[in-house]
Parts: C-alpha cells; structure tokens; sequence
C-alpha cells in the first residue's frame, strides 16, 4: 500500500480528474440558466402578486431553501418517474445526469427568484413613477427603468449563487454520475489512494472558485457606470 | 383647457380628497398652497394615475377621462398629455442627463433619436446644464437634478405640467436656481400646475392660486385676492403662520 499520501499521486491524478471538469461546467450552465429563467418566472408571480401562483411560488421558495439538495435530488431521482409515469411518460431510461440536471435547474430557481424578487422590489418607486409620467406603458418601464437598476443589485447575489451551485455540483456522484468527485472515489477504489484524488479535486474547486469569483467582481466593476 | 372635476380619494377610511376641481386655461399657472395633509399631492398624483382617485372626471384638450372606469390605454393617454416634476427629483438612475430627458421621447413618443437628442441638448442648455450632458443623477446636486427633471418635462410638450413640491426637498442655497428655472417655463406660456410652499414665488409666478384644506378646495381666486385680503378663515390662519416665518428678524 505504501504511503498514506503521496504527494507525487496528486500530480499523477490530476489529468484523469480534470478530464471529468465538463461535467461540472454543463451541470453550473445547466443550472443557471433554467434556474434563472424558471426564477424570473416565480419571481414575477410574486412581484405582481398573481393569485394562487404567488402562494405556489413562496411554498416553492421556502421548500427549496429549506431542505438540503442532496434531498432535493433524491426526490427528483425517485419521484420524477413517478410522477410523469403517471401522465404517461416513461422517463426510467434517462440517464442519470438528466436527474441531476432537473434537480440543480429546480434548486437554483428558487435561489434566483429571490435574488431577482428582491432586487426588483429594491428599485425605488420613484423610479416606476417618473417613469409612468413620461408616458411609458408597464412594460416599457420594467424594460427599460426598473430591470436594468435591479440586475446591477442582484449582480453580486447572482455571482455568489453561481459559485455555491458549482460547489453544489459535487453531490452529483451520489446518483452515479461520474464527475470530478465520481473520478476521484473511482481511482480510490482501484488504487488504495483516496486522499489524493480528494485534494486534487479541492484544489480544482478552490481553483474554479477564485476564478468565477474575481470573473464576477471584474464585470462587477465593469457594468457600474458610475 | 383642463377641467378636472368632482376628485375624490380615499385611503382606507382616510377621506384625502372629498370632491375637488378646478379649470386651468391654457398657458395658466395655478398654484395650489394648503396645510401637509390637505390633498395637495394627492390630487397632484390622481391627475396622471399615480394614484386611483374613485370618484371625478377631468378633461385634457380633446380627452376626457372618469378616474374610476379608466382603461390603461386612456391613462397612458393622458400621461403622455402631461409630465411631472417631483419633490424627489426621480431622475432615471440607470441614465444620465440627457438619456433622462431623451427616454419620453424616444420610448415613449417614439420620436427618432438624433431628432430626440437634439431637444433634450436644447432643453438641458436652456436651464443651464449645458457641460452635464454625460453626468448620471449620483454626480449632480440636488438643484441640478432638478432641473434636468424640468428639462425632462418641458422637452414632452405637454398640455401641463404637474409640480410636487419641487423645491421641498432641496438644501436652502439651491431653492433659487430651481425657482428661477420655473419662472423662466412659466414665461415660455406652458400649462403649470403647481403645488409650492414657497409662497413669494407663487404670489409672483400664479394667475390663479387654490387653497386646499381636509381635501377640500376652500377658497380660490388671484394670488392678490388670496394673499392680500383672503375670505377663508383658514386661509387666513394658513397664511399668517407661514408668512409669519419672514417675518421673524433680529
């Protein structure tokens, strides 16, 4: 067996670990764009206060944020067959990834439907009211006044969600998807080295992290005007 | 012409507006003065639909409107009649001076923009802002930002505009550049309905002064019968506690 850690063994590892790191991007992409676009959608039906959609949504809300995803996942992964078995499709050969994909979408919707909730509701009502009495029409002004000033709001929630769903990713492995952490534990078992594999892939996450954090805080700075 | 008639507005069990109107002729300054809590604003704001007044009329030129049953299209119809000058400045945040007083045009009247930035270069010359073009709202003074909003306003053409208080909220020393902003509108014979508590500036600029107290208008007429020989004993009392404010010397 040799040495417990052997520092070489990290270096060694490394290009089977990295070559895994797609998986983690497409499940962030994934992630963040249905999140963000099925969070508009919550977050709208709770600005406009739509009837029923709006005490739907804050359930939603508060279930997501109120239980932890590897849970969330769990109930996607058994529960989704399920549910669509019973409206007549039959999702039993998707390939797991999908249901993490489905679970990290649904997750991070309701993140982003509170950063985008409060970063509207931010907007000063002067804002809407100037903007109604130039003759604006409603959606001229939420176009034009009120999502621009609120995006510059939610910029830095939105950058740091970004980077909790990438960490979020490593639990994909537990539904047997073979990413980075998948790779790790599937050398440990081969070989009898499992602390190598998981420092590789702290420091690939560390590494990914900083990156994302200081990619967001440039544009930041960049999207400020003034 | 406008001719608002029959106002009235309630918050909750709170009567704000019990039945108010009045006419404003063409290129007129009314000026509305009363105590805080008097329906000043409100009424203000039940003019272009920032607030939903539930009883009254009002016409505007050739459009007439029910507060209560109107549709969206007619009360976007009417914001595009009027514009508004308000005690918070609330110039776009996300825009600076000249995209601020661009926006009504462009977006709303869809006037083309080279045609646009030329008015609002002429508007924002005209009360003095000629070198901040480029500046956002957060680089201007209080007095500044202001009169980009009067620039904002007057560049709309419109049948009237609607001052809330505009001078309210500005530190002392810059009370006068906004003044003088609003007298130099009100020579250029556009429709002004203003509510002011600066009561030397609307002896001077008013044809017609309203005096509103519990949501009532209690008495009218020229600012010469208004303020040298009110009827209203509530007019009067209003009159002598803020006039009395000058008055005080050492």
């Amino acid at each position: 067996m040799g040495k417990l850690f052997d520092a070489a063994l990290v270096f060694d590892y490394m290009p089977a670990i990295l070559s895994r790191i797609h998986i983690t991007f497409l499940i962030v992409a994934v992630a963040v764009a249905g999140g963000t676009f099925l969070g508009l959608l919550l977050a709208l039906a709770r600005l406009r206060r739509v009837p029923v959609l709006n005490a739907a949504a804050v359930f939603y809300i508060s279930f997501v944020r109120g239980t932890p995803v590897i849970i969330q996942m769990f109930i996607v992964y058994y529960g989704f067959p399920l549910l669509l078995g019973l409206a007549g499709i039959d999702i039993n050969r998707w390939g797991r990834l999908n249901f993490v994909l489905v679970s990290y979408v649904l997750n991070n919707a309701a993140f982003m439907a509170e950063i985008i909730r409060s970063a509207v509701a931010s907007v000063p009502a002067g804002q809407t009211e100037a903007a109604w009495s130039v003759g604006l029409s409603g959606f001229q002004t939420l176009r034009r006044i009120v999502l621009p000033q609120a995006f510059l709001t939610a910029f830095p929630a939105f950058g740091a969600r970004v980077v909790n769903a990438m960490q979020d990713t490593s639990l994909a492995f537990t539904l047997g998807v073979l990413d980075m952490l998948g790779q790790a534990q599937a050398i440990g078992i081969r070989t009898y080295h499992v602390l190598e594999g998981y420092v590789v892939v702290a420091l690939v996450f560390i590494a990914a992290s900083l990156l994302l954090e200081k990619s967001f805080s440039w544009m930041g700075k960049k999207l400020l005007p003034n | 012409m406008i001719q608002v008639r029959g106002v009235r507005k309630s918050f909750g069990k709170n009567e704000v507006l019990r039945g108010v109107g009045f006419d404003v002729k063409k290129g007129g300054v009314v000026v509305i003065l009363g105590p805080s809590g008097s329906g000043k604003t409100t009424l203000l704001r039940c003019i272009n639909f920032l607030e939903n007044a539930d009883d009254g009329e009002m016409t505007i030129g050739d459009l007439s409107v029910r507060f209560k049953h109107a549709t969206k299209k007619e009360i976007l119809r009417v914001r595009r009649r009027t514009a508004m000058v308000f005690q918070s400045y609330n110039l776009f945040n996300n825009k600076n001076a000249i995209e601020n007083v661009m926006e009504g045009l462009v977006t709303a009247r869809k006037i083309p923009v080279a045609e646009a930035y030329e008015t609002a270069k002429r508007q924002l010359d005209k009360v003095g802002l000629s070198g901040k073009y480029d500046a956002y709202p957060s680089q201007l003074s209080g007095g500044q930002q202001q009169r980009v909003a009067i620039a904002r306003a007057v560049s709309l053409n419109p049948e009237v505009i609607l001052f809330d208080e505009p001078t309210s909220a500005l530190d002392p020393e810059l009370v006068g550049e906004v003044l003088a902003v609003m007298r130099a509108v009100a020579r250029e014979g556009i429709t002004m309905l203003v509510v002011t508590h600066e009561m030397s500036f609307a002896h001077d600029i008013a044809d017609h002064v309203l005096f509103m107290d519990g949501g009532l208008v209690v008495e009218e007429g020229t600012p010469r019968e208004i303020f040298t020989r009110p009827k209203e004993p509530r007019t009067r009392q209003f009159l002598d506690r803020i006039l009395l404010k000058y008055d005080y010397s050492i």
